[in-house]
This record gives C-alpha cells, structure tokens and sequence, in this order.
C-alpha cells in the first residue's frame, strides 16, 4: 500500500490556479524524485503533501492521515527539509540538534548524525558561521533526527560541492536501506537517476510523466549515434529510418539521434549502402535530455521563478 | 497516542534555548534594561531625589519616576524587543520550519513571550528592591504594586504580539513599537510629571496603557485605593492585543 497518496490535488494562489490535479503516489520505502523546472509546483506540492499548505481540491494521505487536519502524530513519522528556512545565527549545531531531538520521542543519537553529516568539526560553530553547504547539510540531519519513516527533502544538495552531494546520497541510500520512504525534489537530473526508484515530472502543475528513471530515459530520452563514414551519406537517408528523430553532420561525423531502437536501425541501413561506420560511439539515453523533452513542450513564459 | 515528547517539556526546551541566545546577544537588551536600572539606581541614591515634592503631588522625585522607569523597561523588552525576535524568526523561516516538527511554532511564541516576562520580573524586582534598600522604601501597597507591573507587563506583550502579527517586517514592527514606547513613557509622566498633566491629558492618558500602568503603579507606591479603572484598561488592551494578535499572525 502506498506510504503517500495525492489524488487531484489542486492549490490556486489568489486568481492562479499552479496545480492542476496532481496524481503520484509513492511506496513504503522507495525513494520517489520531483523533478520540474522552476515554478512548475514541484514545492507547492511537497509543501502540501506535508501539510504545510492547504489545498483547494483533491486527496492527500500520508501514512493513513490527512496532513490537512495537522495531526500530532504525522510530525512524528515525518522529517521535511524546507527550502530557505534558516536558523537563528548564533546557534550552534550541536545546540540545534539537540534542541529537535528534543521534540521527538525517539529521536536519533545526535553525536552519531553530527559525523554523519561530517559536521563533527562544526558541532559547536555557530549557524551563521557555518558555509552554506554545512548549513544545508545541517539542515538535512534536523528533518532527520527524529528518526521518520518519510522525509520531503526540497532541493536538499542545492549548492553543495560534488563530495558533499555524494555523501548525502550514500546517507540517503543507507537509510532506505534501513526502511525509510524519501520524498526528494531535485534539479539534478544525475542526482535522480542515481538515487530515486521512480521519479515524477512535474510542469506547469500537471505530472507531464512518472516511472523508473530509466524507464523514462527510455522512452524519450536520445540515443545517440555517432560515427566517421567511409564515405559520404545523404542525411536525408537516415532521417527517414523509423526511430531516428535528428541527424547531423559536425567535422565529418555523423551524429544520429533517435530512440533506442535507431542504432541497430542506421547500421543495418550502413551495412545495406555498403558504408563502414569508422569510430562508432553510442549514449545511452539518459534521463536529461528525457526531461527536456518533456518540459519543452511549447514555449516557456520567461520569468516563471518560484 | 503520541509517543512524542509533551508541549511542558518542549516549551522548557525552546525557552533554555531563547535564553541562551539572548545571552549571546547583550546588545539587544542593553539599552532597554541597564538604562533605566541605572536611572533608578542613580535617582535613589541621590538624597535631594527622595524628598516629597509640591509639584510631584507630594511624591518624591524616586517615588514618581522609578514606576516610570520600570514602565520604560517593560515596554522597551516587549514593544521592541519581542516584536524584532519574532519577526525574525518569520523571516528566516525558523516558525515555518517548527511547524514540520512535533514542537509547534506556538510553543516557541510561548518560550519568547515567557523569557521576555522573565526578564521584565527580574529587571522590575531589582528596580524596586534596590532602591527600596537606599531608602526610598517599597510602594506602600506592594502586592497592588506587583499586581499593577503584572497587568501592565502582560498589556504590553500583548501590543508587542499585535504588533508583530499584523506587521510583517520584523524592522518595521519594532521600530513601531518603539514609537509606541515613546508615548507610552509620555502617558506615564517620562517627560513631565503626570502631577502637571491638565485634567483633560489625565483622562486622555488614563486610557492608554502606558497611562494606565503609572495610575495603578503611583497609587500603590503611595499606598492609596487603586480605582478599578486602570485595571480595566489594562485587561482591555490586553484582551484587545491578544484576541488581533491570535487573529493576524501569520506562521511565514
């Protein structure tokens, strides 16, 4: 049975209806991805799932409640990590770990959380002394401390330096390992395929697709092929092939790109033209361009920020 | 059903916590408690000062102005004060933030107004018990005294929470506040002994709950009927502060 349930959900700011009857559902212990371009309702919906905001229309239930009713016991079972919230400055993170274990009934040893999220040096430097990076970290380890069975993380490695973000996704990868769902909005489409069973992708307040990342890469990510002709090939030969969508030239190459059938398609057509593919690279599709493809439908309005 | 901890236990919590970092802050509450500990401290200590005087209404100078004085500190700590902490947690997003935990933001509003009712006991305590050892005496009703800085303690936190609900600039809501202060002290006789307001100021001036607070404070210090009016005033405005406040607030 699914841990959190969003049936329709719809939220209007003032006359701007941003979701449009969002449907996404996640599993006890899977690592779900939001991914959208800014202001497609990626928080509006986590905010919401979290009870954070009401909604105008639709069902969410987590964990068997409704966050709309603001229930004790739901702050108990689920950590979120928010966007731009910010600690006093002069607290200190061993002060402030200790301060949200303090709200827990079973919260998570604090010293044990501290290393591991490598603020073992910082423990007692002031939040306004820390990097950014520490503070977000140290903001990751405060949704998680008291120990929840879900955590919404919104855009939790935002502005980390590569070895802070896999550190944290090795933290993440641990603990669903150890049972627990996590419900992670990322602009980072590496960060999503590494990390999430399945993602959703959400534009303009509708989910424009949801499955397994690669699944998605799959089915609309570009394969590309690429090779040196042993001697020229009309273009217009390979576009016409089925499963290849774009065919270009650049200095000397043929750069095929298609889904993940037009490999084998191009090169039985190489074979049948009597033409050696010299130097042949393929990609696989990833799930970048996946994404573009199924956010830049149609123009975007400039100036859409969150 | 919870298994979290219970809201006594938070609240404990959030107030070590608050006091903690109002320690790291001396700045912040320098000026609205040493000045005028100071002031009463100076003004007892001064013979001439503990005199009974024609245009004080026979108080003496310390008499008049320690009640006044002590105003001053009460409405600097929760017209100032409080609506600058509070208003920076809305900023940065520290209430949002509480709401995602068992601990409710309501419960770190209780920890701030709770430490800024700490404070003003403890700063009020050693306004009237220090003078009272250099001779001016305590008020000659002291548990009126205490009644009238209780009433007028809680009038103003709850301005200080008006203020920090409706306005939502943490800036903006303490500079208010501190203007409000101003005529708060001018109500309470700061710059002119209220013993020299015309009779239509006083009525004026009784209204207000820095008018309010010196009626009660001066009757009790001088051992007089406190009237049920400046009570009144003052659980009216704090009603008033209170009931706009738990209305207005918003979390972010």
């Amino acid at each position: 049975m699914a841990i959190i349930d969003v049936d329709g959900l719809r939220k209007s700011y003032g006359p701007r209806e941003v979701l449009h009857g969002i449907d996404l559902s996640v599993e006890e212990n899977e690592i779900f991805g939001i991914l959208g371009p800014n202001g497609s309702g990626k928080t509006t919906t986590v905010e919401t799932i979290g009870g954070l905001r009401t909604r105008d229309a639709g069902t969410v239930v987590v964990a068997g409640m409704d966050p709309a009713d603001n229930p004790p016991r739901l702050r108990e079972v689920l950590g979120m990590q928010l966007q731009q919230c910010q600690l006093p400055g002069r607290i200190t993170v061993v002060e402030a770990m200790r301060l949200f274990a303090s709200f827990y009934g079973a919260p998570l040893a604090v010293d044990e959380l501290i290393a591991r999220f490598g603020l073992a040096a910082q423990a007692r430097t002031r939040f306004e002394k820390l990097s950014g990076g520490q503070q977000q970290r140290l903001s990751v380890a405060l949704a998680l401390v008291g120990n929840p069975r879900i955590a919404i993380l919104d855009e939790t490695t935002t502005g980390l330096d590569p070895q802070a973000r896999r550190d944290i996704w090795e933290y993440l990868a641990a603990l669903r390992r150890d049972g627990t769902t996590i419900l992670l909005v990322t602009h980072y489409m590496e960060e999503a395929q590494y990390l999430c069973d399945r993602v959703a992708i959400i534009d303009d307040g509708v989910v424009v697709a949801l499955g397994t990342p690669a699944a998605l890469a799959g089915s609309r990510g570009e394969q590309e092929t690429s090779f040196l002709p042993s001697r020229a090939v009309a273009a217009e030969v390979l576009r016409a092939l089925p499963g290849v969508r774009a065919v270009r030239v650049e200095n000397g190459r043929v750069v095929v790109s298609g889904d993940g059938t037009s490999t084998q398609t191009v090169l039985a057509k190489l074979i049948e033209l009597g033409v050696t593919a010299q130097d042949l690279r393929v990609t696989s599709p990833t799930l970048d361009s996946a994404y573009l493809s199924f956010t830049d439908d149609g123009p975007t309005p400039a100036g859409t920020e969150e | 059903m919870s298994t979290g901890t219970g809201t006594g236990t938070v609240t404990r919590a959030l107030f070590v916590n608050e006091a903690r970092l109002m320690s790291r802050t001396p700045a912040a509450i320098i000026f609205p408690v040493l000045f005028p500990v100071i002031g009463a401290i100076v003004i007892a200590a001064i013979p001439a000062a503990r005199q009974p005087l024609e245009p004080f209404g026979g108080f003496s100078v310390a008499q008049t102005y320690i009640p006044v004085l002590v105003i001053f500190a009460l409405t600097s700590l929760a017209l100032t004060v409080m609506p600058q902490i509070v208003g920076s947690y809305r900023e940065l997003g520290v209430l949002k933030r509480l709401r995602t935990t068992p601990a409710s933001p309501g419960a770190l509003l209780t920890a701030v107004v709770g430490l800024m009712a700490a404070v003003s006991t403890v700063v009020t305590l050693i306004m009237v018990l220090v003078p009272a050892a250099l001779g001016v005496g305590l008020p000659g009703n002291t548990a009126v005294f205490a009644l009238m800085t209780v009433l007028s303690m809680l009038a103003f936190l709850a301005l200080g929470a008006m203020l920090a609900a409706v306005i939502p600039s943490s800036r903006v809501a303490s500079g208010i506040g501190s203007a409000v202060s101003v005529v708060m002290w001018f109500f309470a006789g700061l710059w002119f002994p209220r013993a020299q307001f015309p009779d239509w100021l006083l009525v004026i001036a009784d209204l207000t709950p820095g008018g309010a607070a010196a009626r009660g404070m001066l009757d009790a210090t001088l051992g007089a009927a406190v009237g049920w009016q400046p009570i009144a005033v003052l659980v009216g405005w704090t009603l008033l502060g209170v009931a706009v406040a738990v209305r207005t607030f918003r979390w972010e």
